[in-house]
């Protein structure tokens, strides 16, 4: 009697879901409620177009031998117009497809943005955790490295450290990671103090779980939230100064990369041909909008505060 | 209780310090002194109830049994056999002429929780579970009750994996939860629910003792009722020992079987509940059970609410460390001139003008001020009513020595916990007599 006294709260609708289709559910309410948003969903809409195009670029266009990386270059039909029969987007002063590198350069952007948010992703989890966990003087030392990262605007030591390494595109990705660990070492450490406080971890040491089980069961899950909120918003960062780096000239020229593209056709813009800038401009622009929108979207449905309470 | 009955935990002299660090260099610049020297026995299937008000030491105390804390000093003594308990009392007492040397070594070794190591520790877990006071923040939010309840099963390996779902489903039976509740999230429960969540993990190890550390505090009043009477039920099932946590009067009475009470970090009083209820000995128990305004039994009608914020436990009073606020003070209860300068509050310009204070021990000082005026305005109001009377008497010497005051009171030792005329313990000058 006590007992069913107790169940009527609940409703009894799910009574023999399996864990599986429990977690499925909840992920699937996530979902929706990303979803609820409509400026989120253009952003999604939009990264999915991006990412079709970066993965069907060989499709789309004829991949350039040897390198596909590099743009191909029609010396005769330089300086055309768009919609010119072979080059729908006109071509740049040296004959460089526009249509090729705004395609190319979205998958060039891809494994920019991917290398870089999961290097800094890994490396900031790791050290923000060994901060959070380990405390005192190794949080300390730790913080105040931090600290000195954070204190150069992020632009500028990119572009310091690329200059320093040497024009190439892997020095590009070496200075993006460089510059931008140091807020996920932030983020997790905190996340991780505040965690770590939980009285669930107090329940699990009193279990007799042991400390990696405790950071992979307990606190790594549910410190994980806002790192991936910061990642996603980072995907489009990255790019955006990435693209700034290869406009300055720091990264390989000729490369399909919206950034060279856009400093290749800089020298014609006087002279009235706008489109070999305009186009990759509005793609770096584009790509950064959009996973601002979905990073958006997500920290308001992934936010701490409204997790466990709704 | 019994002779033939195991003592579940033993607490003999239990500290616990924290230091207070300062500084880019996390300089250690104090010890707050949380619990300061705490002895009690809690048997088999007992329950003891520890009461106190916020930050006396009780949930510190919790924490320490559990194994959360180290000991800064002292033993906790896991499921002693009488003879055991015997041999240690023995031992404590006559430190010198040991006569089971070997009975104190396997007590040492295999039952001293700060000492004991590997298996031996992992099956003390086993044996010692919690359960705390938010249910929101001690079930993790992202797994679902089948994972919480059989984690320990799991880690323990006590069963097979084709046995974990029906021995949780059995689990959350016990509690009053049922199979429908396996593939749920937490926060799909109510208050009440999660607890019940809470003591199903905690009962899984099938452990001897339970901490609740204000298990109910944070639940409506007949929610509370509830959860109450399932602890009480699995008491009586399971022959479960607890150590309830708590600062509700009305709860511990209906629970424990014996009460302790903890003020500072120190036992004021300990004894049996009934002893206890019907005729409280320390003056912070009197002043308790007059606070809690479910129990209006004229017998505290006289003592008032306690006044006065509760001394910084980084520097304990001397003496009695309820003194400060006690409506019965005495000559004897350990003044000393930090209470001096607590009382000068309401004298702002004096203690500005206070240059600096040389204070060798607790008990003696040498003030300085900027003027000699101020050094006789400061013994002028050490003579008013602004000082208590007991503690007028208790100043030894007050001289005036131009712009110095020199103060001194007679040293004191801590008042010890004796044995007072209704059986229970009691940590009070008065009791002494």
């Amino acid at each position: 009697m006590k007992k069913n006294a107790q169940n009527a709260g609940i409703d009894e609708v799910n009574f023999y879901d399996s864990a599986f289709n429990v977690r499925l559910k909840r992920n699937l309410e996530i979902l929706s409620n990303v979803l609820a948003n409509p400026t989120t969903v253009l952003g999604l809409i939009i990264v999915i177009l991006m990412l079709a195009m970066a993965i069907f670029a060989p499709v789309i266009t004829e991949p350039n031998t040897p390198d596909p990386y590099q743009m191909p270059r029609d010396w005769k039909a330089a300086r055309s117009a768009p919609l010119t029969p072979g080059h729908i987007l006109g071509t740049t002063n040296r004959g460089g497809d526009v249509f090729y590198g705004v395609v190319w350069g979205a998958r060039t952007s891809l494994k920019l943005s991917i290398l870089v948010v999961s290097l800094t992703v890994v490396l900031g989890v790791i050290i923000g955790s060994v901060a959070g966990i380990v405390g005192g003087k190794v949080d300390e030392i730790l913080m105040r490295i931090v600290d000195v990262f954070l204190s150069i605007p992020e632009l500028i030591f990119a572009l310091a450290i690329a200059a320093i390494l040497g024009p190439s595109f892997t020095n590009i990705i070496l200075a993006l990671v460089i510059v931008f660990w140091v807020k996920y070492a932030r983020i997790m450490r905190a996340q991780v103090i505040r965690i770590k406080q939980r009285e669930y971890v107090d329940a699990a040491k009193i279990m007799g779980a042991s400390k990696l089980q405790i950071y992979l069961k307990d606190i790594l899950p549910n410190s994980f939230s806002p790192v991936m909120v910061q990642a996603t918003l980072d995907m489009g960062n990255i790019v955006l100064v990435g693209a700034t780096l290869s406009f300055i000239g720091l990264s390989e020229a000729g490369i399909a990369e919206w950034g060279v593209l856009v400093s290749e056709g800089q020298a014609g813009i006087s002279a009235g041909r706008w489109w070999a800038s305009t186009f990759p401009g509005l793609m770096v622009f584009l790509w950064a909008l959009a996973f601002n929108l979905v990073g958006d979207g997500l920290r308001d449905v992934l936010d701490p505060r409204t997790e466990t309470k709704r | 209780m019994s002779n033939s009955k195991n003592t579940i935990l033993s607490l003999r002299n239990v500290k616990k310090h924290f230091p207070i660090k300062e500084g880019v260099f996390q300089n250690v610049v104090g010890q707050v002194h949380a619990v300061d020297g705490v002895s009690f026995d809690i048997g088999a299937g007992e329950t003891v109830g520890l009461v106190g008000e916020s930050g006396c030491g009780k949930t510190t105390i919790g924490r320490c049994v559990s194994g959360l804390e180290p000991l800064t000093d002292g033993d906790i003594f896991f499921d002693l056999t009488p003879e055991k308990l015997v041999a240690l009392e023995d031992f404590e007492k006559h430190q010198s002429e040991i006569k089971n040397k070997y009975l104190i070594d396997e007590i040492q070794s295999t039952s001293n929780i700060s000492k004991i190591e590997g298996d031996d520790f992992y099956n003390y877990r086993r044996n010692c579970q919690m359960v705390f006071q938010d249910s929101f923040s001690s079930l993790s939010p992202r797994q679902l009750v089948s994972d919480i309840v059989s984690r320990p099963l799991k880690i323990h390996k006590v069963c097979a994996d084709n046995e974990l779902i029906p021995r949780t489903i059995e689990l959350l039976e016990q509690v009053g939860l049922g199979k429908q509740h396996l593939y749920r999230f937490p926060h799909q429960f109510s208050g009440g629910q999660r607890q019940r969540i809470s003591i199903a993990r905690a009962l899984a190890l099938d452990p001897k003792l339970i901490v609740l550390d204000e298990p109910t505090s944070a639940l409506d009043v007949s929610v509370q009722a509830q959860i109450l009477n399932l602890l009480h039920d699995l008491q009586k099932q399971r022959g479960l020992s607890y150590l309830f946590i708590t600062h509700n009067l009305s709860v511990i009475r209906h629970m424990a079987d014996k009460i302790v009470v903890m003020y500072l970090g120190k036992v004021v009083e300990a004894g049996k509940t009934e002893d206890i209820f019907a005729n409280p000995q320390h003056p912070y128990t009197k002043a308790l059970l007059a606070a809690s305004p479910d129990l209006s039994e004229d017998v505290m009608s006289d003592m008032a609410a306690l006044d006065g914020p509760i001394p910084d436990p980084a520097r304990p009073p001397q003496g009695c460390s309820f003194r400060t606020r006690c409506p019965v003070s005495r000559t004897e209860c350990g003044w000393e001139v930090d209470d001096i300068i607590r009382r000068l509050e309401h004298h702002e310009t004096l203690i500005d003008s206070i240059k600096s204070v040389h204070q060798p021990d607790a008990f003696n000082a040498k003030l300085t001020f900027e003027t000699s005026l101020s050094a006789i305005e400061l013994k002028d109001v050490v003579g008013t009513k602004d000082i208590p009377k007991q503690m007028r008497k208790a100043i030894k010497k007050i001289e005036v020595k131009g712009n110095d005051v020199n103060i001194s009171f007679d040293p004191v030792q801590t008042v010890p916990l004796v044995q007072s005329e209704n059986g229970s313990l009691s940590r009070c000058v008065l009791a002494n007599k």
